[in-house]
């Protein structure tokens, strides 16, 4: 009976949520302050703009590609935003930047503090992603060069650009309008969920639901097959790169949102709870797999534990190595999982 | 009375409870050559995987030259002296000859850990002479044809030792010219005392080469002997297990004048040369040619994957100079690839997303979100998938890749059958699936082009064009040598303008 | 294969054990003082000493210490601050990754009323709460060069004096450069021009664009430097042009910086820079640890106060009393030359 019950969980679909669950209760025990309201909060507000990053990954990873760019697209566009939406700019911090003068003033730009500020700098902020994207999926599936060094280079180019812009300095003062989208909340849900659930939304019917989304998976599995078969493999690619960068940059909004500044160094560090997150929710490197579902999960499990982390009086240094012993096992049950439902199938 | 140098007694091997080998016993009397039959999934992979020590039996027992032969992994099969020579060569491409034949067990400079580069050269030298395979030890095999590579491998085996060598599927991807060469060394091999299994779908070798004969069907021996008692016709009725009146299904219309397709001038530098062709409804048209000859380019380009400089492709009267895949299915063509692993199907997805795939866009919605019509989709994937008999499992659970070779390719037919094509090409169309998937392959191009289908299909194999085809149009060095009506279809005419522009019988045409 | 999956199974669990060990052991005395410690990244030995001198003045006085490297980012900071907030600790303390994101840090613990504190890199305006302590850079260069402009006195002629810039985005930067300014200009009688030698915070640049000054000054005698981190730059051009030499040879250079690190204790042990501007951490360390556990005593929630650490200059004339104040002393005292290579 017990035996059953965990080979259904191990074999479900959702396996990666009940090991989140699981990983939950049994953290409960020890620090029951886990659950508590605050912390709720916390995990939601550090879900849905991780979430919307690999939702993004999750496009490009069932192509059979991978995206390194996110994360500079994210520090790009957190540039472009705060240059826009600012409204004081410190002359000694920033007359050095090539935009000195042409762009901005002390006063932030020619748009900062009009009622037309908050939307154009977020329109701004998902065209440069988007645009990055563009160059990424033009490079992949016209240049034929590997994703890979791709997005690499582009990784290294963009948040190089975004330093010069700024010359490195954090860009302050952004309207109440912006900030509200990473702070703000309707009762105990956060703006950043509707955010995140809309782009969820669209990526769910998009895959499930759409010409392309049946494409998307095709190419990832095999690009020839799908050039034979009429799939308009390039433009497919390309779209794929493309969602990629808007989901970057609705991340960007988010986190700079809640950070209150533009910040050219946004997210430097987050590439590899990207994909990590990708990869554990079930979404494969090798392409032709990945659900909304399972992008979601990925995230909460790593959401978690991070919070987890933070919250134990770990010495500092034990921190990345419990977190890789966690990653270590999840990957294990996996692992066994794969085996099992391989068996089951062939039975 | 020849000694037996490997003996099967009652072997058998089920996975979750079925039954894929079933009391298997048969001997391999040493210097002979058994050939090993049966369609595909009766059991032939399961019982050389046992030899090879990839699987252990559930019951029964080997022996080898006598003694207890139960090998628990690979190494120890070769260790014994049981050599594969597998369908798709396990060579490094990047490597040279030397290199891929001692790639395990280089021979060293003392006990230290450095090639002993001159002994490894000579040796190799040594073992390609004994092939009759002129060629330097360092030749990288990236080089090499098809039949070469497939004496390096026979190299590499002898090179181990090997008193037993297995051959499967040995002559797919090989030229008529290597083809023979193979078959002299095998007959040289055996003389020499080696002993053979060999396994071919192609009858006509088997029987040609064979001492014994071993048929495999469900799991069972249901016939062995000398060759002697077996004919071609025999063979077939042992594994399908049934009476097959002919290899090919008679066809029930007649070309008709309209025409479908025709092909002005088409010429492509290095590749194709001034290429004319004319395919009529209903018409069964044939395109043989060598290895090489041009005749799956020709096929590439007429699709739009390749592109050409000089020449027109016409139509439903419409006339291009250029096109791509997108407007070429646009138009109502369809295209079987050769490879069908490759280009033909998504190994991974299931069996109703590869017949899906090619007509999803006629079942989306008409906004510009295009939503999938899924359960219009559905029914019209089971009605193909029905009408096809495509069997094993639920269509849209089952991924393609287990399924067996000629039901894959039935998905690869048939995912063009959803967009009602009116010019199919199909290149190879039966290569390495069984006689039973053959007759049924055939019979869907006879309905094809009995519903008014052209079907440009592309074969190595003669016998199957002059069985299928109205008319062969024969190509040699990208150039068409002749075409050829079915009422002066002719082994001898056909075959020598196939090999017009090659100086020698025996090479082939070399890539 | 197997035993792979084994000894990988073996290694998570044992690693898992081992952390669920240690935080049951700390984790059992809810009644307990604890304090979060977030910090950006131990990239300096300044940092590295602030963050030893801080958790083990907390530890002794039997208050739990959650540490926290942020690796750098921001984002990870704020998200480890809220966590530590959500589990209840009574106080925050943090070196930010940069003043901007601390304002925003600190508006997050001012909103839950946990009070914090932040150490050294203050925030980049006042518009939230919090216990700062920041280091008066000017002053601290100024009372370094100061003590080296007497030095230039003794020569009986005019100075040449060069200064190695920071990275002039830098608040830090810019007050050093300031207080070196305010010195010569005072003693015009002293100096001639100054020459200006920008480093960026990179060695590399310093190195190179040093080298290119030297050359095209070689009289120059007299040089500051905005961090003790650049010595062995300096030194690099100095030696093979003869000038690397101890106080009292005719060919020494009048030397000195701020800092206050290991590399500055151990040229000034061995005689060769003559003062080094020394941001106070144990004051630091000690004045912020003072405050915060005052507020945490008094139940204050977002006690607003900024303390400046005035610093001071070791020189060659007040080392004998004053060594064992700077923190890159002790380490140099500690750890011998391996700690100011």
């Amino acid at each position: 009976m017990g035996r059953r019950f965990v080979r259904r969980g191990l074999l479900s679909e959702n396996f990666v949520l009940y090991l989140s669950i699981v990983f939950f209760a049994i953290l409960y025990l020890f620090m029951p302050y886990i659950a508590s309201g605050r912390n709720l909060a916390n995990l939601s507000s550090n879900l849905w703009p991780l979430l919307a990053l690999v939702l993004g990954q999750m496009f490009v990873l069932i192509l059979g590609g991978i995206d390194l760019s996110q994360t500079s697209i994210m520090a790009l566009t957190s540039v472009v935003g705060g240059m826009l939406m600012t409204t004081q700019l410190d002359p000694t911090l920033f007359e050095k930047s090539p935009l000195w003068g042409i762009l901005l003033s002390p006063q932030g730009s020619p748009i900062s503090g009009t009622a037309l500020a908050v939307p154009l700098g977020i329109l701004a902020m998902l065209a440069a992603g988007m645009f990055v994207g563009l160059l990424n999926g033009l490079a992949v599936a016209k240049g034929r060069m590997p994703a890979f060094m791709v997005t690499l280079v582009s990784m290294m180019f963009f948040s190089g650009l975004a330093i010069y812009l700024t010359k490195s300095e954090n860009i302050m003062y952004l309207p109440g309008g912006f900030t509200m989208l990473g702070a703000g909340e309707i009762g105990p849900v956060p703006y950043s969920f509707f955010v995140v659930l809309v782009l969820a939304a669209v990526a769910q019917v998009v895959l499930k639901h759409t010409v392309l989304g049946r494409w998307f998976f095709a190419v990832g599995k095999s690009i020839r097959t799908s050039v034979v078969s009429g799939v308009p493999t390039e433009r497919v690619v390309i779209l794929g790169y493309v969602f990629s960068g808007f989901c970057a940059a609705v991340a960007s909004i988010l986190y700079s949102a809640r950070l209150a500044c533009g910040r050219p160094t946004l997210g430097q560090n987050l590439l590899l709870d990207v994909i990590g997150a990708a990869v554990i929710g079930g979404i494969s490197l090798f392409g032709g797999k990945g659900k909304v579902l399972w992008a979601f999960f990925g995230a909460l499990f790593f959401v978690l534990l991070s919070n987890a982390l933070s919250m134990l009086a770990l010495p500092f240094y034990a921190e990345p190595v419990v977190k890789g012993a966690v990653i270590l096992l999840a990957a294990l049950l996996d692992v066994t999982r794969t085996r099992l439902l391989a068996r089951e199938i062939v039975a | 009375m020849t000694e037996t140098i490997l003996q099967f007694d009652g072997v058998s091997k089920s996975f979750f409870g079925v039954h894929a080998l079933h009391d298997v016993t048969f001997s391999l009397p040493k210097g002979h050559l058994l050939g090993l039959i049966g369609e595909n999934g009766a059991g032939k992979t399961t019982l050389m995987n046992i030899l090879g020590g990839v699987l252990r039996p559930d019951g029964g027992a080997m022996r080898l030259r006598g003694r207890d032969y139960g090998p628990r992994n690979p190494a120890e099969a070769t260790e014994a002296g049981v050599a594969f020579i597998h369908q798709e060569l396990n060579l490094f491409t990047n490597l040279g000859i030397a290199d891929n034949l001692f790639i395990d067990r280089f021979p060293r400079l003392g006990r230290s850990p450095f090639i002993d580069k001159p002994v490894a050269k000579a040796q190799a030298r040594k073992l390609l002479e004994s092939l009759n395979l002129p060629l330097s030890p360092d030749t990288l095999v990236d080089r090499l044809t098809p039949g070469e590579r497939q004496l390096v491998e026979i190299a590499k085996a002898l090179s181990t030792g090997a008193e037993i060598i297995l051959f499967d599927e040995p002559t797919t991807s090989l030229t008529a010219g290597d083809t023979e060469r193979l078959f002299r060394i095998i007959q040289d091999l055996r003389r020499q005392g080696k002993s053979i299994i060999y396994i071919s779908h192609n009858l006509g070798n088997v029987l040609e080469l064979a001492d014994e004969i071993v048929v495999l069907r469900d799991g069972r021996v249901v016939d062995q002997g000398p060759r002697e008692g077996f004919t071609v016709d025999k063979m077939i009725s042992r594994m399908v297990g049934r009476d097959i009146s002919q290899i090919f299904p008679s066809r029930q219309s007649a070309p008709a004048d309209e025409t479908l397709l025709e092909v002005r001038g088409l010429s492509q530098p290095g590749i194709v040369k001034d290429i004319d062709l004319t395919l009529h409804k209903t018409e069964v048209l044939g395109l043989f040619g060598l290895m090489g000859s041009g005749r799956t380019e020709l096929a590439r380009i007429l699709f739009g994957l390749e592109p050409f400089e000089r020449g027109q492709i016409v139509m439903d009267g419409v006339a291009c100079d250029g096109v791509s895949v997108r407007d070429s299915i646009r138009r109502g063509m369809a295209f079987v690839t050769e490879n069908r692993r490759e280009e033909g199907l998504l190994m991974e997805a299931t069996i109703a997303d590869n017949l899906g795939l090619v007509a999803l866009p006629a079942f989306a919605s008409p906004s510009p979100v295009r939503l999938v019509r899924a359960r219009r989709l559905r029914e019209a994937v089971a009605r193909v998938a029905e009408s096809m008999r495509i069997k094993n499992g639920p269509v849209d659970r089952t991924p393609a890749k287990n399924l067996s070779g000629g039901n894959q390719q039935k998905v690869v037919i048939g995912k063009w059958l959803l967009s009602k094509p009116s010019v199919f090409i199909m290149d190879e169309p039966t290569r390495g699936i069984d006689v039973g998937a053959k007759y049924e392959v055939y019979s869907l191009i006879n309905d094809l082009a009995a519903q008014g289908t052209g079907i440009l299909l592309i074969s190595s194999e003669l016998d199957e064009l002059m069985g299928m085809c109205d008319r062969i149009v024969v190509m040699s060095k990208g150039e068409v040598q002749g075409a050829f009506d079915r009422s002066e279809f002719d082994r001898e005419r056909i075959l020598h303008a196939a090999f017009k522009g090659h100086r020698a019988h025996q090479r082939g045409a070399r890539r | 294969m197997r035993a792979w999956r084994w000894i990988c199974v073996s290694v998570a669990v044992a690693a898992l054990v081992a952390g669920g060990i240690s935080c049951s052991r700390r984790g059992d005395a809810p009644a307990r003082t604890s304090v979060c410690f977030a910090f950006q990244d131990l990239e300096t030995e300044f940092w590295v000493a602030g963050h030893k001198a801080i958790t083990e003045t907390l530890k002794s006085k039997g208050i739990e210490v959650l540490e926290r490297n942020a690796n750098q980012d921001a984002n990870r900071q704020l998200e480890q601050v809220r966590a530590a907030i959500a589990r209840g600790v009574n106080g925050i303390i943090i070196i930010p990754q940069d003043g901007e994101s601390a304002v925003t840090i600190v508006g997050e613990a001012n909103k839950a009323g946990v009070p914090i504190g932040v150490f050294n890199r203050p925030p980049a305006n006042k518009s939230n709460a919090a216990i700062v302590v920041v280091a008066d850079n000017e002053r601290i260069s100024e009372l370094a060069v100061s003590y080296m402009a007497e030095q230039a006195r003794r020569l009986g002629r005019k100075a040449t004096p060069l200064i190695l810039v920071g990275d002039l985005g830098d608040n830090n930067a810019v007050a050093r450069r300031k207080g070196f300014m305010n010195v010569i200009e005072k003693n015009p009688d002293l100096f001639n021009a100054v020459i200006e030698v920008p480093t960026k915070w990179d060695a590399v640049t310093a190195q190179a664009n040093l080298e290119a000054a030297m050359q095209s000054n070689p009289g120059v005698d007299f040089i500051f430097t905005s961090s003790d981190q650049m010595y062995p730059q300096i030194r690099a051009v100095l030696e093979p042009l003869g000038k690397w030499k101890k106080i009292g040879d005719p060919g020494h250079v009048i030397l000195g910086g701020v800092d206050g690190d290991a590399r500055a204790a151990r040229w000034m042990k061995e005689g060769y820079v003559d003062a080094t501007g020394v941001q106070d951490l144990f004051y630091e360390a000690d004045a912020l640890l003072t405050e915060l556990l005052r507020a945490i005593e008094a139940g204050e929630k977002t006690p607003n106060k900024w303390i400046e650490d005035p610093g001071f200059a070791l020189t060659q004339a007040n080392m004998a009393e004053r060594a064992m104040d700077m923190w890159g002393y002790k380490l140099f005292a500690e750890q011998g030359p391996a700690a100011a290579r």
